[in-house]
């Protein structure tokens, strides 16, 4: 009789020794030199206990550094059908897999109900400061007795219930990996990059719940979360909730003309750039075109000043006057309703902040008075909010019932993220949610839009014209066209005080009254 | 180019980062070197220069008190305007002092990093700054490295015991093969790189290379994982170096002895005339998930060889593991010399089953015990 063999971690792996008897074990471990021993990945941990007890193989579990916990809940609702759903099907598949739900759907809830069927140590991981301390607050009132606490932001606990950010979770993986039984990765479609994919990797937890409203990565990735965490178990979308969990909501699009100064001036680079595109051949339809124009800018100087064109043609596109006028009027229209307003770029969020003094929150606002600003707004102390990436995702703003989108980039995760911004549900009972977009007409945003709200049906566009005053740009906006395709070519320019008659009313697309 | 930027960074003492980056933007110009210059830039700002917040008025306390009075009117330019003289009036009044709408204006984003104050700078040489930059573009190839294989020879054991130090402080692994003649291949990766390539270990890598830099006699192959960006494949390429690469390292070199024993130990035996040459390029004697570098190496024109490790350090944990390592290591030719000042079995060490041969020692050690261990043999 051998000794028994030890199972003990190492950085995000496994150590195995002395080696086992029997062979079924070796499929998953792999001989070290280094070490003279075997060593096996953390992820492959259950499968190599299911493989020890199948066999009955006795060893002497030294890796495991979770435990089971008292969890008594304080904080209980009675669940939306989808959440029982969500629940039972991720128990059936051995508590690995993945949970698709809209933003505003109660994933932390779900998440809740998750960690009292699993009574373990529990590491969530979120993408965001914001998103860290909306599931802190949460958790800390769901389970009193039970020690919360964070990692990222600044703060470095070590607790049985861990709320950790995905860069300071990856960064800290190897020692974070047998510390706990179950891991809740929430937009977990930030999981599989090549640089967040170890928190899954080097732990050796059995237990995986991934949530998200749009796992789908363009890169493909998203196939990966299957290995990862597990299978998708349960999905719905935005429709089949609305109406229960959600706030009905609708999307206005607004398109602004530049300035004739501002067009002028966009016209001479984009010619700029064009004319040397055209001289080296080079074709931006596609990806490799991009890259190739990217590598000519670096090799002359007439590249370089394509591509310096090409960004300050896109500088005027994004912070076009015209946009800041309708901001104003939208503002106006909406006062004093809850507004969140959304730009692509940190420069314009300060320049509106400035210019409108607006409470303004960006990547570098500090974490106490980003959730200062977060607590006033949801209070009404505040009632408007201008910024820019980093409320994208799952920030709970309850009481936001206009959001203004000022320019963006065309992901189509961003823009369900931001919806879902307007879409919670509030106290308010079911309030009419409206999200604008505006965006320069005649300019490569278009395209962006286009991209992005393919395939949507309660979608109208409304122009504004350049010249005229703040008052009658409001007027204007009363007057409003339903739009089947909002990448339509057609032109329904409104001109002071003559409105054309709109074409299309469509019959199943919502019209647009203004009070 | 680089005492013209450090020129332009010292004269621009006193301006924003915001105006910093945009004069900087106009220095690279439609030039195609604007990527050295961006470079050299980058570790004049981050690495040398301060930046800091400078405004009156607390920008935090600002903000509260515009934002409190301006959600009181609908949001426009005119509305802009009256509040900030409604608050900079409320500021005079306060402070005792005139408080101007403009400066409330100003300072009510001062402490954003393009608004922070360029205040001081360490101010480098044209050369300095050069070898900074030269060696970050290096680093910069290895934070794609998965693995590192290095050949060094002929070196002395500090720095040796830089490198592993390093390595150990940086959580990397090394597999070690050869020996002091044919000199050393140290294979360097991560726990997780035995399942796969993995880059996860590349800065880690890449820090380790200015403590590289202070290794004498070395060659290495890098090998790396690049992600092609057409076919979104993964590619292995390599990336080779050596210690004629010119490159100067920032880190403090490590020093050549560990202790006065060692240094005096090494001149006592110089002025010995014995046929034992004292060596310090020395065995690395690979153990199991770490390595041990002893002192100092005896080589006689016969053939023979020994190594040689001075314990003299007395804190308990350090003896457990040298003793742990010795016993490990299973050397017979090692001579262990042991201070008799030193409460081994305080610590918890038996001598009973160490391996090799063992010399007491009281204050200094002498040569010639140390011969007469190995003539008994």
């Amino acid at each position: 009789m051998g000794r028994i063999p030890i199972l003990t971690f190492d950085r995000g792996t496994l150590i195995l020794h002395p080696p086992p008897r029997g062979k079924d074990w070796l499929d998953l471990a792999t001989w070290d030199d280094r070490i003279e021993k075997f060593r096996v990945p953390a992820i492959k941990y259950r499968s190599l206990i299911e493989v020890f007890q199948a066999s009955g193989t006795e060893f002497l579990d030294q890796a495991k550094g979770f435990h089971s916990l008292e969890l008594i809940p304080s904080l209980e609702m009675s669940p939306y059908p989808h959440q029982s759903e969500a629940l039972a099907a991720w128990k059936l598949a051995q508590r690995q897999g993945v949970v698709v739900l809209p933003t505003a759907a109660g994933k932390t809830y779900l998440a809740q109900m998750a960690m009292q069927a699993t009574p373990r140590t529990t590491l969530v991981v979120v993408p965001t400061l914001d998103l860290m301390h909306q599931w802190y607050a949460h958790l800390t009132a769901a389970f009193p007795q039970i020690e919360v606490g964070l990692l990222g932001g600044g703060s470095r606990d070590q607790t049985p219930i861990l709320v950790a950010t995905y860069d300071s979770a990856a960064i800290q993986a190897e020692s974070l990996g047998n510390k706990y039984a179950l891991l809740i990765f929430d937009e977990c479609h930030h999981l599989p990059t090549d640089f967040n994919r170890v928190i899954a990797e080097y732990a050796i937890a059995p237990y995986r719940l991934g949530l998200s409203a749009t796992p789908e990565r363009t890169d493909g990735k998203h196939l990966d979360l299957e290995v990862l965490i597990g299978r998708e178990v349960y999905r719905k979308r935005a429709e089949d909730l609305a109406g229960t969990a959600l706030a009905e909501h609708e999307i206005v699009q607004i398109k602004v003309k530049l300035s004739l100064k501002e067009s002028q001036r966009y016209n001479e680079l984009i010619q700029t750039r064009n004319d040397f595109l055209q001289r080296s051949r080079i074709s931006l339809g596609s990806l490799k075109g991009w890259q190739m124009f990217v590598q000519m800018s670096a090799r002359s100087s007439d590249g370089r000043r394509a591509m310096l064109a090409h960004r300050q043609a896109k500088e005027i596109a994004l912070g076009t006057e015209g946009k800041i006028r309708v901001l104003t009027n939208l503002l106006a229209q909406h006062y004093p309703d809850r507004i969140l307003v959304f730009t692509a770029d940190n420069a314009t969020v300060y320049r509106i902040s400035q210019e409108l003094l607006i409470p303004a929150i960006t990547h570098q606002t500090p974490v106490k008075e980003r959730h200062e600003i977060l607590t006033k707004f949801k209070q009404g102390e505040y009632t408007s909010l201008v910024a820019s990436h980093v409320l994208n995702e799952g920030v709970d703003v309850p009481a936001a019932s206009v959001a203004i989108i000022l320019s963006g980039t065309g992901s189509v995760r961003e823009y369900t993220q931001r919806l879902g911004r307007v879409l919670r549900k509030g106290n308010l009972g079911n309030k009419q949610a409206i999200l604008y977009e505006v965006i320069a007409e005649d300019t490569s945003e278009e395209g962006t839009s286009a991209r992005r709200t393919e395939g949507r049906k309660n979608l109208q566009v409304v122009y504004e014209t350049g010249s005229s005053s703040g008052l009658k740009v409001a007027e204007q906006l009363e007057i409003n066209y339903s739009n089947k395709n909002s990448n339509k070519t057609q032109n329904f320019n409104v001109t002071n005080g003559a409105t054309q008659p709109s074409t299309e009313r469509g019959g199943d697309h919502p019209q647009k009254t203004e009070t | 180019m680089a005492t013209d930027l450090i020129t332009f960074f010292q004269e621009s003492l006193g301006e924003t980062q915001g105006v910093l980056d945009s004069k900087l933007s106009d220095f690279e110009g439609d030039a195609t070197d604007y990527r050295l210059k961006r470079g050299l830039a980058h570790i004049l700002k981050n690495n040398l220069g301060n930046f800091e917040v400078v405004s009156p008025l607390n920008p935090p306390m600002l903000r509260e008190r515009v934002f409190a009075l301006s959600v009181r009117s609908v949001p426009s330019r005119e509305s802009t305007l009256i509040t900030l003289n409604q608050v900079a009036q409320q500021l005079s009044q306060e402070l005792n002092a005139e408080v101007l709408p403009f400066q409330v204006r100003d300072g009510l984003y001062a402490d954003l990093s393009e608004n922070k104050v360029f205040t001081s700078f360490d101010q480098p040489t044209p050369a300095d700054l050069l070898h900074r930059y030269n060696l970050s573009q290096v680093q910069g190839v290895f934070y794609k490295a998965s693995q590192l294989v290095l050949h060094a020879h002929r070196n002395v054991p500090g720095e040796y015991k830089l490198l592993f130090r390093y390595l150990k402080l940086f959580q990397l692994m090394a597999y070690i093969e050869g020996d002091a003649d044919t000199g050393f291949t140290i294979t360097i990766d991560g726990p997780t790189s035995l399942f796969q390539p993995s880059t996860r270990y590349g800065l880690a890598i890449a820090k380790l290379i200015p403590a590289l830099l202070h290794v004498t006699k070395w060659s290495l192959v890098a090998i790396l994982q690049t992600r092609d960006s057409y076919t979104n494949n993964w590619k292995t390429g390599r990336f080779t170096l050596n210690s004629e690469c010119g490159l100067v390292s920032h880190y403090s070199p490590g020093k050549p002895y560990d202790s006065m024993l060692e240094a005096s130990f090494a001149d006592k035996w110089d002025a010995l005339k014995s046929d034992w040459v004292l060596e310090r390029e020395v065995d690395l004697i690979p153990i199991p998930g770490s390595v041990m570098i002893p002192d100092f190496r005896l080589v006689h024109p016969d053939g023979r060889i020994f190594l040689l490790e001075i314990v003299g350090y007395w804190r308990p944990e350090y003896l457990k593991k040298k003793f742990a390592q010795v016993r490990r290591a299973n050397r017979d030719d090692l001579i262990l010399a042991i201070s008799e000042r030193l409460n081994l079995e305080k610590a918890g060490v038996k001598l009973d089953d160490v391996p090799g041969m063992i010399v007491w020692f009281k204050d200094k050690l002498l040569p010639k015990a140390v011969l007469a261990v190995i003539d008994d043999r």
